[in-house]
């Protein structure tokens, strides 16, 4: 039987508020992206039209292959449909004792998910999202509101991600998953940088351990903290 | 129109007409075809269509009931597209400018505030209102009580938050009472033209018709 083949493409789309706009040109195939940019330059925008939830003033957004989407938003409550955590697990299809054990709450069955707190809600939010296989997943800032020890922990899902489109949109500077693309928003435009370790020279947001990395000559070959480490310790 | 204080006089005193008479929300309903952009903010504006049904659904019980729904209807129609278009035009902070202008840095800047904050929130709920209904779809979540619910819950959460947020920020930064703001205003020629159209709105609504016409 034939693998279907999955594929994001931005034909010549533009989002635009006011004097304010982003455009987007480019395909998306399986693997992991990284979108990187800074706070207000469109990530979220981005993530929505290419999720099909909001509609692009110009262009044409095509899913080849997908039938199933998800975006994980900035703020997990707007994805609480649940009136206890174990409610909450549930409404994903999942079984709670599994999703609560891989993240540390197994005394919170009975709360309410509001009454967690912020990194507690994210950490649940994404033991779902994860624990899911989707065709495009869309992680918008998935890192904020969790301790570095979790960042780690999400980062080596993501790493041993291997099914559909997953897209990482994120201003994070030091933890990352290994990525197979890396994209940046820039001046109002997203631009491909390319695979890493190819992608750095290109990549203007490139986080600063890694440029000392390359400009010590030590060029890492992904962006995880693995790879980061490897080259760190490389005579 | 640009200038707030004439955009908000204008808007009280033409929904206050358009409310009271039938003719007040005829004529009003003229002025709004002819100096605004009409149909253009109601497409624009999502609020429009179920603020309508849901005064659509009064009218009908009053019909039913007492009679003069219909009346009902179209006047608080006309009220609403006359809100919309005060709404249209808002810029952030105009209406702490507003406020002081109209009732100096206490009270006035309080009043400017609690008007900003609440639009604030207005727009937020909106956004808000999108992600939760975007991330109920994608979870296969239907439409119905236990949807309207389970959203009524994140919504009123947000807003606790945000407000819990706000206080403490004002706290810190150590708001007790009013504050300075030098109002400033932006306006264009065709603001007077239209306030002035506003203004004879309400004499001709006013005014009973055979003041202007010898009727027979």
């Amino acid at each position: 039987m034939a693998v279907q083949t999955v594929r994001l493409t931005l034909e010549g789309v533009r989002a635009s508020q006011g004097s304010w706009s982003i455009t987007a040109q480019g395909t998306f195939g399986e693997g992991l992206h990284l979108v990187s940019g800074d706070v207000g330059s469109g990530k979220s925008t981005l993530g929505l039209l290419m999720a099909g939830l909001s509609a692009p003033s110009s262009g044409q957004v095509t899913r080849d292959g997908i039938s199933s989407v998800m975006v994980s938003f900035q703020f997990p409550e707007y994805h609480i449909t649940g009136t206890s955590v174990r409610e909450e697990c549930e409404s994903w299809g999942l079984d709670p004792a599994t999703i609560l054990s891989s993240v540390g709450l197994e005394a919170c069955s009975e709360r309410d998910p509001f009454s967690l707190s912020r990194g507690e809600l994210k950490r649940l939010h994404l033991a779902c999202v994860l624990s899911r296989g989707y065709d495009l997943l869309i992680l918008d800032e998935p890192f904020s509101s969790l301790d570095v020890v979790e960042k780690h922990r999400i980062c080596n899902i993501l790493s041993h991600r291997s099914r559909g489109i997953t897209i990482l949109f994120s201003h994070e500077q030091t933890i990352f998953p290994r990525v197979d693309h890396i994209w940046e928003i820039r001046e109002g435009r997203l631009r491909y940088c390319g695979s890493p370790p190819e992608s750095f020279s290109n990549w203007q947001h490139v986080p600063p351990i890694i440029q000392r990395l390359v400009d010590a000559g030590k060029t890492p070959a992904n962006i995880s903290a693995d790879d980061l480490k490897e080259a760190a310790w490389r005579t | 129109m640009e200038d707030v204080r004439l955009r908000t006089g204008t808007a009280t005193l033409l929904s206050l007409v358009a409310f009271f008479s039938l003719t007040g929300a005829a004529v009003v309903f003229i002025w709004w075809l002819v100096f605004t952009e009409n149909f253009q903010l109601v497409r624009k504006n999502r609020l429009v269509i179920p603020s309508v049904i849901l005064i659509g659904i009064f009218g009908i019980i009053l019909e039913i009931t007492g009679g003069g729904g219909i009346s009902y209807l179209f006047r608080m129609v006309v009220v609403i597209l006359i809100g919309i278009w005060l709404l249209s035009g808002q810029k952030p902070g105009e209406f702490l400018h507003l406020g002081s202008w109209l009732f100096g840095n206490r009270a006035g800047f309080e009043l400017g505030i609690l008007a900003e904050m609440a639009l604030q929130n207005l727009n937020m709920l909106l956004v808000d209102f999108d992600r939760i209904r975007a991330a109920e779809r994608m979870k296969g979540v239907r439409s119905g009580l236990p949807s309207f619910i389970s959203t009524g819950r994140v919504l009123i959460h947000g807003t606790l938050l945000r407000a819990e947020d706000t206080a403490e920020l004002l706290a810190v930064r150590g708001y007790v009472q009013g504050g300075t703001c030098v109002p400033v205003f932006a306006r264009e020629k065709k603001d007077l033209v239209a306030a002035f159209f506003a203004l004879c709105a309400a004499v001709i609504a006013v005014i009973p018709v055979r003041a202007f016409f010898i009727l027979s």
